[in-house]
């Protein structure tokens, strides 16, 4: 089974989940990390080598992997797994998760606000601009941000809640030549740009790595730290903080009803390959990662993931997302997009990183969004 | 005053009718030549040649002929996929492309810049430690270790150290001074993976360069110095045209090794900051290779094989011609 590796999903973590089932089933899972930058590399490296695994976890089907893996809809267990139906391209269920992941998160430093005299979390966008001049006037860094992939995801997940108010499945939208991925990102890469000329965003964050600035927060030093929920797992692994840690959904404009909806991902998300020649016991294996309650509770824990009455004891802080997730009114798909709702183009990602940390070398927002529709122009 | 050069013409006449190491060696006479070789023997030579060029052609012309020619379909790497023909397509993708002509430019820049600094760090300290001492064979010892890390973990390394709150940017804010940019501004970020680059990778130079000045005759460096020749005379007249034929290959070594940059450049800079050391192998196996775009992939693959032997037979060219020069 090829996963992903992370602070929190350790190697270990791997082993020892799968472990029962091994002992139960007599069946050995060999545990692979990527040999390439993240999974979707090596998983693509690996089906044209003719070596793909016979599971893969933490990637999403899209046209072209859709062939490659197994149609799970005739399996009664995947009836009741989260998201399943999000994720389903062409009514045909490819792949299984977890839980789900909240996207659009802003973590905070409860203490850092009172000090700041800021007496409730920010709802629109100029409640935001005041609450950061507040932080950095009580000596705080007002917001968190990191270099590598983190850039442009953070700028993604602040914007989520006012993107998908003002305009609804918006990637359906850019396929449909309804909206363009500059025009829907211009309006966040200005608010960025004027914060980084405020100093409110450090520019030198984005040579930052992410686990540094995950360090700076738990230090007490940050006011904001937009995340998704996988950030709790950390939290409740560093012990005692020197801060109350609070969570709120990102603002919208003013006039839109708050909170917007939140983005969302499933997690730990489960394909198994067509060409397997172990499709059964790799069936078996996925049924039990998403089935099973204690792998399902080992794995909400590790990563911060949700999951609709589980019973999993949360931290404070994992309380106060699944209140978050609760309130909002939809939960949406995210970046390129899920399922059928998805962009025309693939490999958004990285290229949003590269132009949202342009803003930070200089670019103007006008140019960053140019950038932005000239890529989806030569890609798509 | 007249100085000595290493050129051929012009070797010591004491030296002249001497065997001399590497020289060509007299030609044995077996009585039989090699057209009236019996069949078996000839069978024999074959037989002790097709294993290399069985390797050599399932481990290099095979996998460049799969390159080439999926660089003319839309393959996705898929097994369900049966790759088409689009043509040049992809060529004229690749030079269409700001994101590729981006990864290009950075590229040159990283295989100029870079060699030039290994080429010129090999080569001093080469210098430096030419003559054997216990401290020089320490000294040699240290300075390849580099090179035996692998470039992932000398990404980490060096992000550790030169990131925004790194162990330098800590002492220089400990001492009240401004965090210096090495990973957060374009430029800065650029120039830093080409020094990176070059501290891991100048240890094989470095060896080239021994190996050459051992090999620079003697006699000659005594006779120059007889001469009244002083260091720097000594280098540029002697040393350095017998140094010649190690520079090319130190040269077209780490150009080449430079054109392929990528390991450092994910642990280091992940291509950033806004794509500014994105390389083209980075654009190939990080950015393309994702996306499936296995014949595009595959088209700028051929683009740097294409490169790569054109830089090598360009040098190799030139310095044929800069032989030949002297001689006449």
């Amino acid at each position: 089974m090829l996963v992903n590796l992370t602070d929190n999903l350790t190697k270990d973590f791997w082993n020892d989940l799968v472990k029962p089932f091994e002992d139960e089933t007599g069946i050995d899972v060999k545990i692979e990390g990527p040999t390439g930058t993240n999974v979707g590399e090596t998983f693509s490296s690996q089906l044209a080598a003719g070596t793909a695994p016979d599971v893969v976890q933490s990637i999403f089907p899209d046209d072209q992997i859709a062939p490659e893996v197994l149609d799970l809809s005739e399996e009664s267990w995947v009836e009741d797994t989260p998201m399943v139906d999000t994720y389903a391209i062409d009514g045909k269920r490819l792949v299984a998760g977890v839980g789900s992941q909240a996207q659009s998160l802003v973590y905070y430093n409860k203490t850092a606000f009172e000090k700041a005299g800021i007496k409730a979390t920010p709802q629109t966008w100029d409640e935001f601009n005041a609450t950061l001049g507040q932080l950095a006037d009580a000596g705080y860094t007002p917001l968190q941000t990191a270099g590598q992939w983190q850039t442009g995801l953070q700028l993604q997940q602040l914007w989520h809640p006012t993107l998908n108010t003002e305009q609804p499945e918006w990637q359906s939208a850019v396929a449909d030549e309804k909206l363009t991925l500059g025009d829907a990102f211009e309006p966040m890469f200005e608010h960025y740009a004027t914060w980084l000329g405020d100093g409110y965003i450090k520019k030198t964050d984005v040579g930052l790595d992410p686990t540094t600035a995950d360090a700076n927060f738990m230090e007490g030093k940050v006011g904001m730290y937009p995340l998704g929920s996988w950030l709790v797992a950390s939290l409740d692994n560093a012990g005692e903080l020197p801060f109350e840690v609070g969570v709120f959904s990102p603002p919208v404009d003013d006039g839109m009803a708050y909170p917007g909806p939140q983005g969302a991902t499933m997690a730990s998300p489960y394909m198994v390959y067509a060409g397997s020649e172990h499709s059964d016991e790799a069936l078996q294996l996925v049924e039990y990662l998403v089935t099973d309650e204690a792998a399902i509770e080992s794995q909400l824990t590790a990563d911060g993931v949700f999951r609709a009455g589980a019973a999993v004891e949360q931290s404070p802080v994992a309380t106060e997302i699944q209140a978050v997730i609760d309130e909002a009114p939809a939960l949406v798909a995210v970046g390129e997009g899920a399922g059928d709702i998805r962009l025309p183009v693939v490999g958004l990602n990285d290229k949003f990183t590269e132009i949202v940390q342009s803003l930070y070398t200089g670019t103007s927002p006008e140019d960053a969004a140019k950038a932005l529709d000239d890529w989806a122009e030569q890609n798509g | 005053m007249a100085l000595m050069s290493a050129s051929k013409t012009d070797s010591p006449p004491a030296a002249a009718n001497l065997p001399r190491e590497g020289g060509a060696r007299p030609r044995r006479t077996t009585g039989r030549s090699s057209g009236s070789r019996p069949r078996t023997s000839r069978w024999v030579e074959a037989s002790m040649v097709l294993p290399a060029l069985v390797v050599f052609v399932g481990l290099l012309v095979v996998p460049v002929g799969y390159a080439v020619y999926y660089s003319f379909t839309d393959y996705n790497g898929f097994p369900t996929q049966t790759p088409e023909i689009v043509g040049f397509d992809n060529y004229v993708r690749i030079f269409e492309s700001a994101d590729v002509r981006g990864s290009m430019v950075v590229t040159a820049i990283v295989a100029v810049a870079g060699s030039m600094v290994v080429n010129a760090a090999a080569l001093g300290l080469a210098l430096l430690l030419w003559r054997t001492t216990r401290f020089t064979a320490f000294a040699r010892v240290v300075m390849f270790y580099p090179h035996v890390l692998s470039l992932i973990v000398v990404g980490f390394l060096w992000s550790a150290i030169l990131g925004p709150q790194g162990a330098v940017n800590s002492v220089l804010e400990n001492l009240g001074r401004s965090p210096l940019p090495f990973l957060s501004d374009e430029t800065w970020a650029l120039a830093t993976l080409i020094l990176v680059i070059a501290w891991a990778q100048f240890g094989v130079q470095l060896l080239i360069y021994l190996a050459g000045l051992q090999a620079v005759p003697a006699e000659l460096l005594e006779a120059s110095r007889m001469d009244g020749a002083n260091r720097w005379q000594t280098f540029r007249h002697v040393t350095w045209p017998a140094l010649a034929p190690s520079v090319t290959v130190a040269l077209i070594t780490s150009m080449i090794s430079l054109l392929k940059t990528y390991d450092v450049v994910v642990s280091l800079t992940g291509g950033g900051p806004a794509g500014s050391t994105k390389t083209f192998a980075y654009q190939i196996l990080a950015v393309e290779f994702p996306k499936r775009q296995v014949g595009l992939a595959s088209a700028e693959a051929v683009v740097l094989i294409l490169v790569a032997a054109f830089l090598a037979f360009g040098v190799l060219a030139l310095r044929r011609r800069h032989d030949q020069g002297a001689q006449a």
